[in-house]
């Protein structure tokens, strides 16, 4: 994997710490990173995409205190190869994070109770 | 008329800091240029500049090198008066001005070879290939040379000579967009690997998004705001309020913009974690902002 697995937009509102972590989050919970896969090195990131490298770093720790990474002796980052339950569901969560943004967004525009909303979430839930 | 934003970072102020600015003020025939400038780079950081023309990005810049003598205040560069500079400190540092006018009777090539004997840590190799790729005939004299190619040679220059704090006034403006991603690059991994201190101002709010670690905003002499990049971020958006709620409109707003139906845009900060009471009022909407927009906003 190199550093073009990551897409940069630097002027979207959301960090560009972040959008590392997001992908990288959907990338292992969708399986274009696999567990053990060696992830490209924070000069390479920073490198290819021009970017300040202490921000490749901050989402690369970030991840790795999140379970989605592990620092392997004499490789580098790595994708970790038993991801924690919890970790496992907080990727699952990253992956579902812009929707329940714009979920929540479109519901303030419509001046819509938070309780009805989350009400019509689990019924939709239990089917 | 625009609240600074008060918690800036604090550094303390030792050798360690490559570049500081101690209540800098400065008027060019009766008009203020810099008003009270405060301002400290930590080793290893980046910080951009931005403000529009004429908000005094080239001043303070020139001020913080000890080109121009301030009204009143104080520069210090790697812990010594701006003003009064040690050679020891001057071999430490490279600045790229605007319009680089320095040894133009000179070829890029024998300007290098002549700064090399300079340089204790002069990266020939770099300066060469670089000359290459960015089009620059290493035997034509500088004079001859567009304003454009100048300053590429004069980036190049100070790229090479290793500078623990480098000082680029409006890099992009000589640059395609290929070169100008290349100096991103180089002063990206310079920062990050070899701890260099990197000031740049610049109007292209994107590269200074892609690098900087600080950004600090200039409007009208004044620094509006200064703190790292991704703080910014997340840490500013624009609350609409309705007509009904605009007087509601929380008093600490960093700017106002009042709508023909009476509906309010205000830029608002959080407070701890939370934005302002007035966000979750009936009809109200947080919308993130990016730096453009942000700047655009304070900057009106």
């Amino acid at each position: 994997m190199d550093a073009s697995i990551f897409t940069i937009q630097p002027n979207a509102a959301e960090p560009i710490y972040r959008q590392l972590l997001g992908q990288l989050g959907r990338m292992i919970a969708g399986g274009q990173l696999a567990p053990g896969e060696r992830l490209p090195s924070v000069r390479e990131v920073a490198g290819h995409h021009a970017i300040n490298p202490m921000t490749v770093s901050r989402a690369y720790g970030l991840a790795e205190s999140e379970g989605l990474l592990e620092r392997r002796r004499g490789v580098g980052m790595v994708v970790a190869t038993q991801a924690a339950p919890a970790a496992g569901d907080q990727a699952r969560m990253a992956l579902l994070e812009p929707a329940a943004r714009e979920l929540v967004r479109q519901a303030r525009e419509l001046e819509l109770p938070i309780e009805s909303v989350l009400k019509r979430i689990t019924s939709l839930w239990e089917g | 008329m625009h609240a600074a934003y008060a918690a800036q970072p604090s550094h303390p102020s030792t050798v360690n800091t490559p570049l500081e600015a101690r209540a800098l003020s400065h008027a060019f025939s009766g008009t203020n240029a810099l008003l009270d400038i405060n301002l400290a780079l930590p080793a290893g950081s980046v910080l951009g500049l931005i403000g529009r023309n004429g908000a005094g990005k080239s001043t303070l810049i020139r001020a913080l090198l000890g080109l121009l003598e301030p009204l009143s205040g104080q520069a210090r560069v790697f812990g010594e008066p701006a003003l009064q500079l040690s050679d020891a400190a001057k071999a430490r540092l490279s600045y790229v001005p605007q319009q680089p006018e320095a040894l133009s009777w000179l070829s890029a090539a024998e300007m290098f070879e002549f700064l090399s004997r300079f340089y204790p840590r002069w990266d020939g190799d770099f300066a060469k290939r670089t000359l290459e790729r960015w089009g620059i005939a290493p035997k034509r004299v500088m004079a001859k040379l567009s304003p454009g190619e100048r300053q590429r040679v004069d980036l190049i220059r100070a790229l090479a000579s290793q500078p623990q704090l480098l000082v680029l006034d409006e890099p992009a403006a000589a640059l395609d967009p290929v070169a100008r991603r290349e100096l991103l690059r180089e002063v990206a991994l310079r920062a990050g690997e070899a701890g260099a201190t990197v000031l740049f101002s610049t109007h292209i709010v994107s590269d200074l998004e892609r690098v900087a670690s600080d950004i600090a905003f200039m409007h009208q002499g004044r620094l509006l705001m200064h703190c790292p990049v991704d703080d910014t971020k997340e840490r500013y958006a624009r609350l609409w309020l309705p007509a009904n709620q605009s007087a509601a409109a929380p008093e600490t707003a960093l700017s106002h913009r009042r709508h023909a139906d009476g509906s309010l845009s205000l830029v608002v900060q959080r407070e701890g974690d939370a934005w302002p009471a007035a966000a979750s009022l009936p009809g109200a909407r947080v919308d993130a902002l990016g730096l453009e927009d942000l700047f655009v906003e304070v900057a009106e």
